[in-house]
């Protein structure tokens, strides 16, 4: 649409000055990680004269880098590959099956979306306790494989109905038993809507902060981000020194974000509409 | 039972099994649970404790002023980001769409902040209002930015609901491009073409096109903003006093931190799932009416 040149003029302004203060915090945060705390209180927005990465090193000491991300890569890895595996097979059984059974169980998967976390919280740290599954990095995956796999189903559901069904007839004359079928012929053709729940469980898996504060109790076990919300509880005023660990924190999920920003975008988008 | 009815429900139960048992087990058991002891006064540790009806509903809603001061609190919180999350998320998303060269540029750079961790953010923010605002307005003349702004409780509000928008508008917006891309452009030309402004476009043409996606939004920012906790925790952790403390911060106090009375806070956390259901319930039934009519 062809715009006013006053108008345009306007717009631009207005995203310049949002971009700016969407980028300000993050600038901030990276310039002064590698400024001295002496440097840092003469000014807080001047490019550093000198780059301190010491700040960096005992902020990776600090947080355990190494150990918690890998934590957090495992509960994500197990969270979303069982997620998926869990919910594609219900899903896509659940939208082949007509009959008040099929439709019942469907109803309560879809129902609980509604039920929020915290209204849960509650009783789900005493089953986890009584189930032995609180306190380690597995027994997290699979509370979160169990609150995530409501909201796959309703995507897989609905996604299953574009595939004509005539494949499935043609893979059991050839011989192939159900889940053979699945497998082999439906799982492939899921894939747009599996790297959609991937993507919108990665988001939540990896940036999830108050369940892993429930459950996890020993400091080795810990999430990238419990690690580093300790170090904040601890280290209050030493501001260079939290600054870097939030940088550590942020920067993974922001490179990958670079890599994959179409298909995030594309994941929310369609999570959204679909949704 | 007819044989072959028999091998579809055996079938249908095997694929369903492994969802169905790890949701038992962590969502509807939990779910159950929690509303059954939410008439209880069990403190979490007795295996003794006893039913005692709608007595801790009446107690946190006659005889707790923290709780109903947090349920003020929250419902403020979320009335102000429903309105100023969507506006500003839309606008964004209409501006940037009629950018054909620095689209891509400003897409990115605007849902960023999205990526990171609510808590890390909330951090960040802590950072900037505690020493870079103060410094900037030391040495300039923005007297204004040197605010309390995570201790005094009237500023601290907006600090919130500033580091909620920084935090979530991208998501929103990302949302709206969607649905705007979806809007034909010959639609829009032809409302030009009979002397609309690009005003009276929007209005008139996009605006009606995309209500699905301001529905699933409003649904999104509702359900969001009822269950925020991060960045309250973040910032200024309910303070000071529990002025800034959210519905899920006494919750999570109350059974975590403060008393372990587990039926109490339970009972808490049932008003809250209430409140989320009307609201939404009300919110999905205006706006379906109001696409209706689009």
């Amino acid at each position: 649409m062809r715009l006013r040149k006053g108008a345009s003029l306007f717009i631009t302004l207005f995203l310049s000055i949002g971009a700016v203060i969407s980028f300000f915090p993050i600038y901030l945060a990276i310039i002064n990680s590698v400024k001295t705390q002496g440097e840092m209180f003469t000014s807080f927005i001047a490019l550093p004269t000198k780059l301190h990465f010491e700040n960096y090193s005992q902020a990776f000491d600090k947080i355990n880098l190494l150990h918690s991300t890998l934590n957090s890569v495992i509960v994500s890895v197990i969270g979303i590959g069982g997620i998926i595996f869990c919910a594609a097979l219900a899903g896509y059984k659940l939208s082949r099956t007509s009959g008040r059974l099929s439709a019942a169980i469907f109803s309560l998967f879809i129902a609980s979306m509604l039920v929020p976390f915290h209204s849960i919280m509650i009783p789900l740290t005493r089953m986890a306790k009584s189930l032995h599954v609180s306190g380690s990095t597995y027994g997290l995956a699979l509370i979160y494989i169990g609150l995530g796999v409501n909201m796959a189903i309703f995507l897989y559901h609905g996604f299953v109905k574009s595939i004509p069904r005539e494949l499935e007839e043609a893979a059991r004359i050839d011989g192939c038993g159900e889940f053979q079928t699945f497998f082999r012929i439906i799982f492939p053709l899921l894939l747009p809507i599996t790297v959609t729940i991937a993507i919108l469980d990665f988001l939540w898996i990896w940036n999830d902060f108050l369940l892993p504060l429930l459950m996890l109790t020993d400091a080795n076990k810990y999430t990238l981000i419990l690690s580093t919300n300790t170090l904040f509880g601890e280290y209050n005023k030493e501001w260079s020194l939290i600054l870097a660990a939030l940088v550590l924190t942020a920067l993974p999920v922001i490179v990958i974000y670079g890599f994959f920003q179409k298909f995030i975008m594309q994941g929310i988008a369609e999570g959204a509409i679909k949704g | 039972m007819p044989v072959k009815s028999y091998k579809h429900i055996v079938s249908l139960l095997a694929f369903v099994a492994p969802a169905f048992i790890i949701y038992l087990l962590f969502l509807l058991i939990p779910t159950i649970g929690g509303m059954y002891y939410s008439f209880t006064d069990w403190n979490g540790l007795n295996r003794n404790y006893s039913f005692i009806g709608l007595g801790n509903f009446i107690e946190a809603l006659r005889e707790d002023p923290d709780f109903v001061h947090s349920l003020m609190f929250t419902l403020k919180y979320v009335l102000f980001m429903i309105v100023l999350q969507n506006v500003f998320a839309l606008v964004l998303a209409v501006f940037i769409e009629t950018k054909t060269r620095t689209k891509g540029f400003f897409r990115t750079l605007f849902f960023m902040p999205n990526m990171i961790s609510t808590i890390i953010s909330a951090f960040m923010w802590t950072f900037v209002f505690s020493q870079v605002l103060p410094q900037i307005a030391e040495k300039t003349a923005m007297s204004f930015l040197d605010q309390l702004w995570i201790g005094d409780p009237k500023v601290s509000f907006y600090s919130i609901i500033i580091v909620s928008l920084w935090n979530g508008v991208g998501y929103m917006m990302i949302i709206y491009l969607a649905a705007l891309q979806g809007v034909p452009q010959s639609l829009k030309e032809a409302a030009v073409i009979d002397g609309a402004s690009p005003f009276q476009t929007f209005r008139k043409v996009t605006l009606p096109m995309i209500t699905h996606a301001v529905t699933i939004c409003f649904f999104l920012t509702l359900n969001g903003a009822f269950k925020v906790f991060e960045v309250v925790y973040g910032l200024t952790g309910g303070g000071p006093g529990r002025s800034t403390q959210v519905i899920t911060m006494n919750i999570y106090e109350e059974a975590f931190s403060n008393n372990f009375r587990y039926g109490y806070a339970s009972a808490k956390s049932v008003i809250l799932f209430v409140i989320i259901l009307i609201f939404t319930f009300i919110q999905i039934g205006v706006m379906k009416r109001k696409e209706v009519e689009a």
